[in-house]
């Protein structure tokens, strides 16, 4: 260790999907070295009122992957400041301030993975379970000459779940889009997806 | 999303405020010794109608910001719910954010309506020794959100 | 807070709430110090006088039940408990902050599960409060939490689940096999509080499909 100061992280971004904040840096490299990395964040409220103050992640203070799931540190949609430092032993860099300040409401809602099936007569519909911040609208129609659309709110994914009876002579198609109250977003829909029932209708 | 009469806030999941407050609400409430006096009395916040509803939770908010979270951060600090406190805070600046943006086409009337309950508050406020206003203030988030809920549509 | 002489007298003075039934407990230090009296006392938050609680002073039992007396579900209280042992010795506790509709919890709803050969019935009947409005109307939990809502879910041989929900008290699963078993599960929800009850459960089997026999 000539006293030469340790390199402060660099490339700093913030990868962002369905609510999942993943901020990533390039690695200190170091021959035969473990270097960890401790991670702060600011909301806007601290930017204005007390700049000084700087909040340690909740995962990543300290952390050895040069990445950072700062999901749970973002709680408001306004702009966060997020700063990253390399630890080694008693020696710490300088901090490395993220260019842009991040807004979770830049997230990529991506449009939800479903599985769509029936058991017996009923349709039945299985999403991607994405965690509590998501509620899904699933719309379903029976594809034939007046095609008439439904919708239902599904608050959670991750079980299977009945959506209609279905009669036989025409499929039944089903499409769904994420929605995220906290920030007054939704994802594009997915791909409709159909099954058809065959044999005799249910007997009355 | 919130809806105080013409003010309209999406963005902000109050079930996530009350997880953050109820993280610091104990820590807090108890040192307010003053159980006799409430700063956010009815007079300020009962029949409080839609139309008044958008002034006054802007002025209430800004309060809390400039004057009551700003000043009470030392204690927060020392309690080491600074997590908690950040999400109430932040939240609270996008709520003010949004209803800055939407406050068009005030109507005097209720602006002065709204400033009167506020001015009941504030009055109240000043009444006590600075820390103890602090801690009571800070205290009754609670009572804040509870009267904030009352316009809050899932 | 009054002198305190002896901590171990009391501990864990609070609220114990459900439903809005609003019981204040306590314990002590050892567990029972015989010749011991407790008296109780309840404030509304922001007014300047302590009530004493009638039928609660010079008691042995540690427990007091002040719904009557927490009853305004918007108001915000507190109580405090008074203990004098045989020897002399007192101490003085008071409750947290007490606010009844943030720290109630909610029991499961009470539901009726009625089979039919292809479908079932499910009616909530409504959850009373014990407390009334300036009417003497008695409150339901309805009545109370503007946003609250009934879920219901019918598990389906343990592969799928079928899922209604709403303020309405009368739902039903429909197009179900005939003579076949389900469980039902319902709560009662309330999401701008991040309350939710337990579910009321129901094992409940369609009735046999005798029209062609």
């Amino acid at each position: 260790d000539g006293g030469e100061a340790l390199p402060a992280p660099q490339n700093l971004s913030v990868h962002s999907a369905n609510m999942k904040h993943l901020l990533m840096w390039s690695p200190v490299v170091l021959p035969r070295e473990t270097v960890y990395y401790s991670v702060e964040y600011q909301g806007e409220y601290e930017s204005l009122y007390t700049s000084h103050i700087w909040i340690p992640s909740k995962w990543c203070s300290p952390i050895e992957d040069a990445e950072c799931d700062v999901s749970d540190d973002i709680t408001a949609t306004v702009p966060y400041n997020l700063r990253v430092r390399a630890i080694l032993g008693s020696q710490t860099s300088a901090w490395s301030i993220l260019e842009q300040p991040f807004n979770r409401n830049s997230t990529i809602l991506t449009p939800p993975g479903m599985e769509v099936s029936r058991n017996g007569f009923h349709l039945v519909i299985e999403l991607e379970d994405l965690g509590p911040q998501f509620e899904f609208l699933v719309v379903y129609w029976r594809r034939e000459l007046d095609t008439k659309e439904h919708a239902k709110v599904l608050r959670r994914g991750g079980i299977p779940v009945h959506l209609e009876t279905m009669e036989p002579g025409a499929p039944y198609c089903v499409k769904a889009q994420a929605q995220v109250k906290a920030i007054g977003r939704n994802s594009a829909f997915s791909q409709a997806e159909c099954v058809e029932v065959q044999g005799e209708a249910l007997p009355l | 999303e919130f809806r105080f009469g013409p003010c309209r806030v999406e963005g902000v999941a109050l079930p996530g405020l009350w997880e953050a407050f109820r993280t610091v609400k104990d820590a807090v409430q108890v040192q307010d010794n003053n159980t006799s006096i409430r700063l956010l009395r009815c007079e300020v916040l009962q029949n409080v109608s839609d139309s008044e509803s958008c002034h006054l939770v802007h002025d209430l908010l800004k309060f809390y910001l400039n004057t009551v979270f700003k000043h009470y951060y030392p204690k927060i600090a020392e309690s080491n719910t600074q997590p908690s406190f950040s999400t109430l805070a932040n939240n609270f600046v996008f709520i003010v954010s949004k209803l800055q943006s939407s406050q068009a086409g005030e109507m005097p009337p209720d602006k002065d309506r709204a400033r009167r309950r506020f001015l009941l508050f504030k009055r109240a406020f000043k009444q006590l020794e600075i820390q103890a206003a602090l801690t009571k203030a800070f205290g009754e988030v609670d009572i804040l959100l509870t009267w904030m809920g009352k316009f809050y549509q899932l | 807070h009054m002198a305190e002489d002896s901590p171990g007298l009391l501990q864990h003075v609070k609220f114990q709430s459900s439903n809005f039934e609003n019981i204040l407990t306590w314990d002590s230090k050892p567990e029972s110090i015989p010749g011991t009296v407790y008296s109780v006392d309840y404030k509304t938050y922001g007014k300047p006088e302590w009530l004493a609680k009638a039928g609660c002073q010079r008691i042995t039992r540690k427990s007091c039940n002040l719904t009557v007396e927490t009853g305004n579900f918007t108001e915000f209280y507190y109580a405090r408990v008074t203990a004098i042992s045989s020897e002399g010795w007192s101490a003085t506790k008071m409750t947290e902050r007490f606010h009844p509709q943030q720290h109630t919890t909610i029991k499961p709803p009470d539901v009726t599960c009625v089979p039919k050969v292809r479908s079932i019935q499910m009616i909530v009947h409504p959850t009373l409060t014990p407390m009334y409005n300036a009417d003497g109307h008695q409150l339901t939990l309805e009545e109370v939490f503007q946003d609250l809502f009934y879920h219901l879910e019918l598990h389906v041989n343990h592969t799928y689940q079928m899922h209604l929900e709403g303020k309405q008290r009368e739902y039903e699963f429909s197009d179900l096999t005939p003579d076949t078993e389900f469980l039902g599960s319902i709560v009662i929800s309330v999401p701008t509080r991040l309350k939710e009850s337990a579910p009321y459960v129901c094992r409940v089997k369609t009735l046999p499909d005798r029209t062609w026999t």
